[in-house]
């Protein structure tokens, strides 16, 4: 076949043996093809109107008083970011978010490493499980909410029946609003049964992407199943890591309906993204309200970077 | 073939100019000019229970022509809703929620129509002793259809096993009642307050203030509850003293009203319910579904400082956002939803078909009485004296603009004391440090 012959973009054998496809700008390089831009033009004004314009809105009128109790709207430059950093309830409410994150993007990543090493392994109703497991993801937040309030509830709830029946305890325990440390970690404890199940598929994905010839190889050599992991499994499984240890952050930093629904509005489990409303649709203090929500954007994207610059490993076969 | 991909391309060209057409179409500000037409309309109604039955919104879609659409939304996000839609001067829903801890805050900013320039609201005074708590600056925001107030309940079976053969009238009597159900083994926590920081504890202590003979707030909204000798102080010391001395079940830290009255009231758990809501006794204590309790638990005139104290009034409303886009059609369907027949319907009067599920109580007097005399409302007459003599509005000049930061304000510092994790008078401190700096303004 000579090259006259040939069809335009059939598959051609590139060196190596690994097939590829001719370019098919490269007899027509000079002419304008709108199609490949009419085709992005939608998804890329989708994401212009819809994040990247409302992302400028709330950076710019973070700077001004935007109070509906008090106008008119003006320039007031940092007072809304210094205001928020005098706010007790805000401040309080930065800690148990530290709290929240770390624990929860922690507890989520490790558990899902365990998930998805167990269900790495095909195994008689694998499949089923995946299925199951994936539940608490699919519900909303205000129903795990409400499901786990009848939990912890310390009058009638299942813990402390379970834990007085099987002797532990002699009286029913308040688990939520008396220690700030013990409400945070059973909220969080709520959230990371609602994310773990997406951050074990991402791990999973890429667990699955290992090639069964390196853990054959490692075997050769005599490495230990704890050997494997460390040396095989985990840092080929670097990206999809990563992947679950963001979500998990962005989940984390904005927790809401968790400890909204289970502790109130009370300072032992408030979160930031509760106060950001509290002051924006109560207080109906928009520029505040703002400046709150770009710190916790920012703050995503920092931390969001971080997880990328320190995890983040690429991988080759 | 070269044909054909060309159309292919033009094709998916086209297409792409058409989704971005659709989106900028969807995008672009709607024609929000309201309409003064009712016939063949259709109307958003957007509240936090779920829809009147079918054949009552089919009796009025008759009778007017105007159709119904119901947006069943909870009241958080109803309140996040209206907010957000109000400021950005977007449409919502021709008629929403209008709570009374929210009409000091929708009248400051005309985010509702007034009213009377719709209905004929001076003929509804008469009828609806709670309209009052719907007037901001001279104009009613909204119209009351629901007739909740704060009232005692008590289970009578646990007060007669206790030897309680006479009902409490003062403060003192009902504590000391509670604390004989306690040491004679009738119920080891004999009282619920909700403890959670949510307005439910907020009200609970504004009803117990009025018990003891007080108010929260005076008409320019500063604190009434500093001194130790107040009201509003002593309401709060009861309080969390009934968690102190075990008369409140310590897990109620973390128990919201309607977590208190489904879980422990209406399952026997404790035996009263100082400020509980109006029509809880038939919708709730007496539905064998939901309740163990069924026939046992009555209200009673909620004991005061030196006899039978007032009741405050917690009434949910309705009304027109200024984004509506039929108004008048939504004053029409406002003005049938509250109507003297709607509402007897709705609790019950007509019979199971009209019935509105999780209905509380008629806001007309005229109704209530009706569905009393028809022997169709528990408790009936002790609504109807409560209604008709003791409630009152929380705050009888209006609830100030800045209402919702003083109530978490309160809630919050009140769920704190009564964790232990500060005093009463570190608490009543706080919420009057607040009150102080919201109602001047700083």
């Amino acid at each position: 076949m000579n090259a006259d012959t040939r069809v335009k973009n059939a598959p051609v054998v590139g060196p190596g043996g690994r097939a590829k496809l001719a370019s098919p700008g490269a007899k027509r390089r000079g002419r304008f093809d709108i199609l490949p831009y009419a085709l992005v033009t939608p998804l890329a004004l989708f994401i212009i109107s819809l994040a990247l314009i409302p992302a400028l809105f709330t950076i710019v009128a973070s700077f001004f008083k935007d109070q509906a109790l008090n106008p008119p709207v003006r320039f007031n430059g940092f007072e809304n970011f210094v205001n928020l950093f005098n706010d007790a309830g805000v401040l309080s409410s930065m800690g148990n978010t530290v709290i929240y994150v770390l624990v929860g993007v922690i507890l989520s990543t490790v558990l899902a490493v365990f998930f998805a090493v167990i269900l790495r392994k095909k195994f008689l109703g694998r499949s089923l499980l995946i299925a199951v497991l994936i539940l608490p993801w699919a519900l909303p937040g205000v129903v795990n909410g409400i499901i786990w309030s009848n939990i912890w509830d310390s009058n009638t709830g299942l813990v402390n029946s379970l834990l007085t029946s099987m002797h532990l305890i002699d009286t029913y325990q308040v688990f939520l609003g008396q220690n700030k440390f013990m409400t945070i970690l059973a909220i969080e404890m709520v959230q990371v049964w609602q994310i773990t199940p997406l951050s074990t598929l991402l791990v999973l994905a890429s667990m699955q992407n290992i090639p069964d010839e390196l853990y054959e190889a490692a075997s050769l050599d005599g490495g230990s199943p704890w050997k494997v992991f460390w040396s095989v499994t985990l840092p080929l499984t670097a990206p999809g890591i990563t992947i679950a240890m963001v979500q998990a952050v962005i989940a984390t930093l904005n927790i809401f309906d968790q400890p909204y629904i289970l502790n109130g509005a009370a300072s032992t489990g408030a979160s930031v993204t509760m106060q950001t409303y509290f002051i924006s649709f109560q207080n109906l203090d928009f520029g505040q309200g703002y400046a709150l929500s770009l710190i916790i954007t920012i703050v995503t994207l920092v931390l969001s970077l971080g997880i990328l610059k320190l995890v983040y490993r690429p991988v080759e076969y | 073939m070269a044909s054909l991909r060309k159309h292919t391309r033009t094709g998916a060209v086209l297409a792409s100019v058409a989704i971005l057409g659709l989106g900028l179409s969807g995008c672009s500000p709607a024609a929000d000019k309201s309409s003064s037409e009712t016939k063949g309309v259709t109307i958003t109604v957007a509240l936090f229970t779920a829809p009147p039955p079918k054949a009552a919104l089919a009796e009025f879609t008759k009778d007017t022509g105007i159709k119904v659409k119901w947006s069943t939304i909870d009241w958080d996000s109803l309140q996040t809703k209206i907010a957000a839609s109000s400021a950005a001067k977007t449409y919502f829903a021709d008629a929403t929620d209008v709570d009374w801890s929210r009409v000091g805050q929708l009248g400051t900013l005309k985010w509702f129509e007034p009213l009377e320039d719709y209905l004929d609201t001076e003929s509804y005074k008469k009828d609806m002793p709670q309209l009052d708590s719907f007037v901001s600056d001279g104009h009613v925001v909204g119209i009351p259809f629901d007739a909740s107030f704060l009232t005692t309940t008590v289970n009578t079976e646990m007060f007669e096993k206790a030897g309680i053969t006479t009902m409490p009238t003062t403060i003192a009597e009902y504590t000391a009642d509670l604390e004989k159900l306690k040491s004679s083994g009738v119920a080891e926590h004999p009282l619920n307050i909700p403890f959670a920081a949510a307005e439910g504890l907020s009200t609970y202590w504004y009803q117990t203030t009025a018990a003891f003979g007080g108010t929260v707030l005076d008409g320019d909204g500063k604190p009434q509850f500093s001194d130790p000798d107040s009201a509003g102080y002593k309401a709060a010391e009861w309080m969390v003293n009934g968690v102190k001395s075990g008369l409140v079940p310590p897990g109620n830290i973390n128990v919201s009203d309607t977590q208190g009255q489904q879980t422990l009231m209406a399952k026997g758990g404790v035996a009263s319910t100082f400020a509980d809501y109006s029509g809880n006794v038939g919708s709730l204590y007496d539905i064998p579904d939901t309740s163990s309790v069924v026939g046992k638990v009555t209200y009673l005139p909620t004991p005061g400082v030196d006899g039978v104290g007032p009741n405050v009034s917690n009434p949910d409303g309705i009304g027109i956002p200024v984004t509506a886009k039929y108004k008048e059609a939504a004053a029409k369907f406002i003005e049938w939803f509250t109507s003297q027949k709607a509402q007897y319907g709705f609790a019950g009067g007509e019979g199971p078909d009209n019935v509105f599920p999780g209905y509380f109580l008629p806001s007309r007097l005229s109704a209530i009485e009706q569905l009393t005399a028809d022997g169709e409302l528990a408790g009936g007459d002790v609504l109807t004296s409560i209604l008709k003599d003791s409630a009152r509005p929380v705050f009888p000049e209006g609830a100030p603009a800045w209402y919702p930061e003083f109530s978490r304000a309160v809630n919050t510092n009140l769920h704190a004391a009564a964790a232990g994790s500060m005093s009463v008078k570190d608490a009543m401190k706080a919420i009057s440090d607040t009150a102080d700096k919201l109602s001047s303004g700083s």
